[in-house]
């Protein structure tokens, strides 16, 4: 068949997006149900599905286009010694072309390898290091010839020319057995080894840098390379992270050192070498199969065991398919490599793995004999691991969340570096690089400290330990410059903020803020008090804070160079406005932060979505339900993108995002965003470890679905952790909730007591004539009608209405609340026999929430406000119209709380109740 | 006539056909001028992404018109599309004179060889979704982001202000039909 006429795609357009979105085994059953009804219609959709497939399989249109320019400008340019004769590959660190010798004294061809990276200094460094390594000779080294740097200023390298495939390709195309892969293996170790002698780590180890020729000869490229690159300013890990192509990591074949800024010696390529043995004998990746995102391949480098190479090509496997295919390329069956595996190369290859380098082989030539002695059947050096060894996995876990914020540092600093080398045009932009960098690598050093240095050996440790020994060596430091120390101190302050202590984080910020009041650096003076100010506002001293902030702010000049300091002040001072009531001025600070990310030439990812969920909180507390929810999704995609949406992080943005989409009345999606952020949370942890607030959210959110056994069972938990953790807030409201579940258990004394205990709570902590008060009226209006008591009902809900209102006019919160007491208020009138008021109540709000919800989105308020609408409608007599306004109800309610939930039922008898006789 | 980007963008919204003509040529222009830029200052062949060059533009564009400028995903909106012809354009004219254009096509992998797009079939790909595109625009925008321009889902997602899973469904789509369109004598 040919191309589809548009009347034929819009025929099966909706049906795919439907089929799309199914999972495999419920599309089929949809189709065969389809292809009653439409056989026709069900066969081509069956058809463009198996079409489907095999688009995806091929990655159909994924590897996307790039423009590559000059490549035929350039052919037959002299660079050097050498004509350039045709490009032959293009990989993170540039292009790479075959040239030949233009004197004609060699007929020899060679690769030329143009660096995608500029040096400011002319690069004299460069050749000098190209002239040392260019002395290692060796059989299965591919030869530097020469290396120099072009008059634009692009370094180029000259290397023997090898026309050969990855070694593992090599490998698997000529179905090498164990023997002949670990062989094969032996030639590169002796080559690595050859270069560890000449003082050389080559860093850099993957399979495509170890290519094999026709003839079966190895030969590894790219040897000191990444030395090369170095010690122009930048430290180790970022040259690795930007020559990687600019800013994208891929640590595949990195040793957890390289990721954590440790040093990198002659066990880092141990490590990658261990790697590339478990590739090659079971064809899989240690962090197993499918992509990985720079940030899950970094936890599982820094603190996942990796399954023993025996289990990984066992039959006893879910993938049968694959393993029998993995284990045909090497003339064997799964259950007999298995068995060829288990032992000494499971051993081998785990000794080469450890993630501390003085665990692993001493050398590659030990790794090398051991290998030699498993070929000749004798006794390998290495012994299996023991359960002591296994122990010190707790201190690798509390690793891994150090290293993961080292990556965002590094992350960012590769950005910065690639601006650098983009923007050389004002010195302004890369002075301010260069200060980044420095302030990078500061921080980065934290990192290193507190794993290393502040650790202490051998027994568990918590993280607000190692920041109390971190505190006490920064100020033992006295030869810190000032503006180091302030930066260093707010770290500190801000880690302990992160971990919730906060008399330590006002401890350490006021501090940092004291030292910074001595210098001129406007960046440490900024940061410093705007670090203090943040510390301050939760710790009830919401004034200075504010104070704080706007002096931060002043501090800082408009240019360029102090955007990121300006971004800082603007989080920071977004909390503070938030916590003090003072959301538009939040939600001000906010748009003002995010639009500074997004014109900003070092905007990264992980910058962003900080800023992002900043905003969109404070949308939300600023009753902005619709631009909350919107950025919320935002910041999850991105969040999702960076791999960190299993961090706290992310479990805060899904409980404030689940929030959200509550009060905007979309239950049902609140339950899945709630369940998310606590099943983050309570990861390797009981649910007592989740934070009461969220539990009480979630137990909120079953109530609304009449999930009640279930609410209540979540509200008892809310309750009790809040007592436990002396929590005010979340006391507050799972006494709330409570009261509500017991109104829902007709047992009105005992919610009526839970009410009682929180007014004078409410009264301790908010000031008079805040919103919350008319809530409590309200909870007790219905407590009232529930009981009967009409006149005590419509007095209390008159009351709520009117407190709530007086906060909004105010200036304060209050916006979303009104719309619920509305339509309490709205069923209390009805209930007094006062349709008109009832009516009116119900139009109105439901005029509010019209205005503020998203068109085409459901709402649960929106339902019941249409639904209270209806019922006075009804009461009016106009029983047409009350149908109507059910219908409504009924469509909004069952998208919103589902088909079978109550309040849905009833707004569907109502929408088909016969028309009585007038 | 004024004739600043940020103008052209507001005018093409508001259905001004010459507006989005001149636009579209005005892109055209500045793209073209950055990749010969970017050539000029290297001097030698470096890989200069679809990406980058879109968010130098974007830096660029803006710092220029100010503050008036249109937001990232309305640019990249009209740029994804422009950045679509500037490829096409530079393929059809290599392919037309063999000896120099000054652009080359080639794919992200990193192996020479692997994965070239032929000119041909990009072409093709580009009639099918200017086909595609009047009866939905939004999925032919999804192919000039991703394959054209090199965005990631999540990116586009953000973008678009939708969710990722709603991308890669108009990207699974899009394909299907682009595949019908250019394949259609391939047997399964």
């Amino acid at each position: 068949m040919s191309t589809l006429s548009p009347d034929q795609w819009q025929a099966v357009s909706p049906y795919l997006d439907q089929a799309l979105d199914m999972p495999d085994e419920e599309r089929k059953a949809w189709l065969m149900a389809l292809g009653e009804q439409n056989p026709t219609l069900a066969a081509h959709l069956q058809k463009l599905l198996d079409e489907h497939r095999v688009l995806a399989q091929e990655r159909y249109l994924e590897k996307g286009s790039v423009l590559l320019p000059g490549h035929a400008a350039l052919v037959g340019q002299t660079i050097g010694a050498y004509t350039l004769l045709s490009p032959i590959g293009q990989g993170g660190m540039g292009t790479v072309w075959l040239a030949e010798r233009s004197d004609g004294r060699f007929q020899r061809q060679v690769a030329v390898k143009f660096l995608s990276i500029g040096f400011a200094g002319g690069g004299e460094r460069f050749k000098r290091e190209g002239s040392i390594v260019g002395r290692l000779t060796h059989p299965h080294i591919a030869e530097l010839l020469d290396a120099g740097v072009s008059s634009p200023g692009q370094p180029y390298l000259v290397l023997e020319y090898v026309d050969g495939d990855h070694i593992d390709r090599y490998c698997d195309q000529n179905k090498l057995d164990v023997a002949a892969r670990i062989r094969l293996f032996l030639d590169v170790l002796d080559a690595v080894a050859h270069a560890h002698a000449h003082l050389i780590v080559h860093r850099d180890i993957k399979p495509s840098n170890v290519l094999v020729r026709n003839d079966g000869q190895v030969k590894l490229l790219d040897f000191g390379i990444a030395k090369l690159l170095e010690g122009e300013g930048h430290a180790g890990a970022i040259t690795q992270l930007t020559r990687e192509g600019g800013g994208a990591l891929t640590p595949e074949y990195a040793a957890p050192e390289q990721v954590t800024g440790g040093p990198v010696t002659t066990a880092t390529d141990v490590y990658s070498l261990g790697v590339l043995l478990y590739v090659l004998l079971t064809g899989e990746h240690p962090a197993g199969k499918g992509t990985h995102t720079p940030a899950d391949l970094v936890k599982a480098l820094v603190d996942t065991e990796p399954p023993r190479l025996s289990d990984v090509v066992s039959p006893a496997r879910a993938n049968a398919e694959e393993t029998t295919t993995n284990a045909a390329r090497r003339t064997t069956a799964p259950d007999k490599l298995s068995r060829l595996l288990r032992g000494d190369l499971d051993t081998i290859v785990g000794k080469a793995l450890k993630k501390k380098p003085q665990e692993r082989y001493a050398s590659v030539t030990a790794l090398a004999d051991d290998l030699g002695r498993y070929l000749r059947h004798e006794p390998i050096s290495a012994r299996p691991d023991t359960i002591a060894y296994r122990a010190g996995k707790f201190v690798r876990r509390n690793r891994a969340a150090v290293a993961l914020a080292a990556l965002a540092v590094l992350a960012s600093g590769a950005g910065i570096v690639s601006t650098l080398i983009q923007a050389r045009t004002a010195r302004t932009q890369r002075d301010f690089a260069f200060r980044q960098l420095t302030h990078a690598e500061a921080i980065n050093d934290l990192d290193n400290f507190l794993l290393t240095d502040a650790a202490p050996s051998g027994k568990p440790f918590t993280v607000n330990e190692l920041l109390g020994r971190a505190e006490r060596l920064v100020e033992r430091q006295h030869d810190l410059n000032d503006v180091n120390h302030i930066q260093l101190l707010i770290s500190i302050g801000r880690k302990y903020q992160g971990q919730d202590q906060d008399a330590s984080a006002r401890r350490v910020l006021e501090q940092a803020y004291e030292l910074s009041r001595r210098v001129t650096d406007q960046s440490a003076r900024a940061q410093a008090s705007c670090a203090l100010g943040s510390a301050l506002s939760t710790g009830g001293d919401p004034k200075r804070a504010e104070t704080l902030i706007q002096e931060g702010l002043r501090d800082l000049s408009d240019e360029p160079q102090f955007v990121l300091d300006r971004i800082f002040c603007l989080a920071r001072g977004g909390e503070v406005a938030r916590d003090s009531g003072q959301s538009s001025e939040a939600v001000a600070r906010a748009q003002v932060a995010q639009k500074l990310v997004e014109k900003s030439p070092l905007r990264s990812d992980v910058l962003e979505s900080h800023t992002l969920i900043d905003l969109a909180e404070s949308y939300r507390v600023n009753g902005q339900l619709r631009e909350a929810v919107a950025t919320f999704e935002r910041a999850s995609a991105q969040l999702a993108s960076l791999g960190r949406d299993d961090t706290e992080q992310a479990g805060t943005l899904f409980n404030n995002w689940a929030l959200a989409l509550l009060q905007s009345g979309r239950v049902l999606e609140a339950e899945t965003i709630f369940r998310r952020a606590i099943d983050i949370s309570r990861a390797d942890k009981t649910v007592e470890a989740v934070s009461p607030t969220m539990l009480n959210n979630y137990a909120v959110t079953l109530r609304e679905l009449a999930r009640l056994p279930e609410a209540a069972d979540y509200a008892e938990r809310a309750y009790a952790t809040a007592q436990a953790a002396g929590d005010e807030v979340a006391i507050n409201q799972s006494l709330l909730m409570r009261a509500r579940i017991y109104r829902d258990k007709h047992d009105l004394a005992r919610s009526d007591a839970m009410l009682a205990q929180v007014e004078p709570r409410l009264r301790r902590n908010l000031p008079a004539g805040h919103y919350a008060f008319g809530s409590l009226a309200s909870e007790r209006s219905l407590n009232a009608l529930a009981k009967g008591d009409i006149p005590v009902a419509m007095r209390l809900g008159d009351q709520a209405v009117a407190i709530d209102e007086a906060s909004i006019k105010g200036g304060g919160e209050g916006a979303v609340p009104l719309r619920l007491l509305l339509i309490r208020r709205s069923t209390i009138e009805l209930a007094a026999r006062r349709p008109n008021d009832a009516a009116a109540d119900a139009a109105r709000a439901l005029r509010l929430l019209l205005a503020a919800t998203e068109p085409g989105t459901f709402s649960s308020i929106t339902g019941r406000a249409y639904l209270a609408l209806a019922n006075a409608l009804e009461a009016q007599g106009k029983h047409n119209e009350a149908r109507a306004a059910a219908r409504s109800a009924a469509e909004q309610l069952q998208n919103a709380l589902g088909l079978d939930h109550p309040e849905t039922r009833a707004a569907r008898q109502l929408a088909e109740a016969d028309t009585l006789p007038q | 006539m004024d004739s600043t980007i940020s103008s052209l963008i507001g005018a093409a919204e508001r259905g001004d056909r010459s507006a989005s003509e001149t636009l579209f040529s005005a892109l055209y222009s500045e793209l073209h001028r950055m990749a010969k830029r970017e050539l000029a200052r290297h001097g030698v062949p470096v890989s200069l992404g679809a990406t980058t060059l879109l968010h130098q533009a974007y830096l660029d564009i803006a710092a220029r018109d100010g503050p008036s400028f249109p937001d990232r995903a309305r640019f990249m909106g009209y740029a994804s599309h422009v950045m679509r012809g500037l490829i096409i354009d530079h393929a059809r004219s290599r392919h037309a004179q063999k000896r120099g254009g000054r652009f080359e096509i080639t794919s992200i992998g990193t192996d020479a060889g692997e994965n070239v797009v032929d000119d041909r079939e990009l072409t093709q790909i580009s009639e099918a979704l200017d086909e595609l595109a009047k009866m939905d625009r939004s999925l032919a925008e999804v192919v000039d982001l991703k394959f054209f321009c090199g965005f990631s889902f999540a990116e586009i997602a953000a973008m678009r202000g939708v969710s990722e899973r709603t991308v890669q469904r108009k990207w699974d789509k899009a394909r299907i039909y682009l595949h019908h369109s250019i394949r259609p004598n391939l047997s399964l």
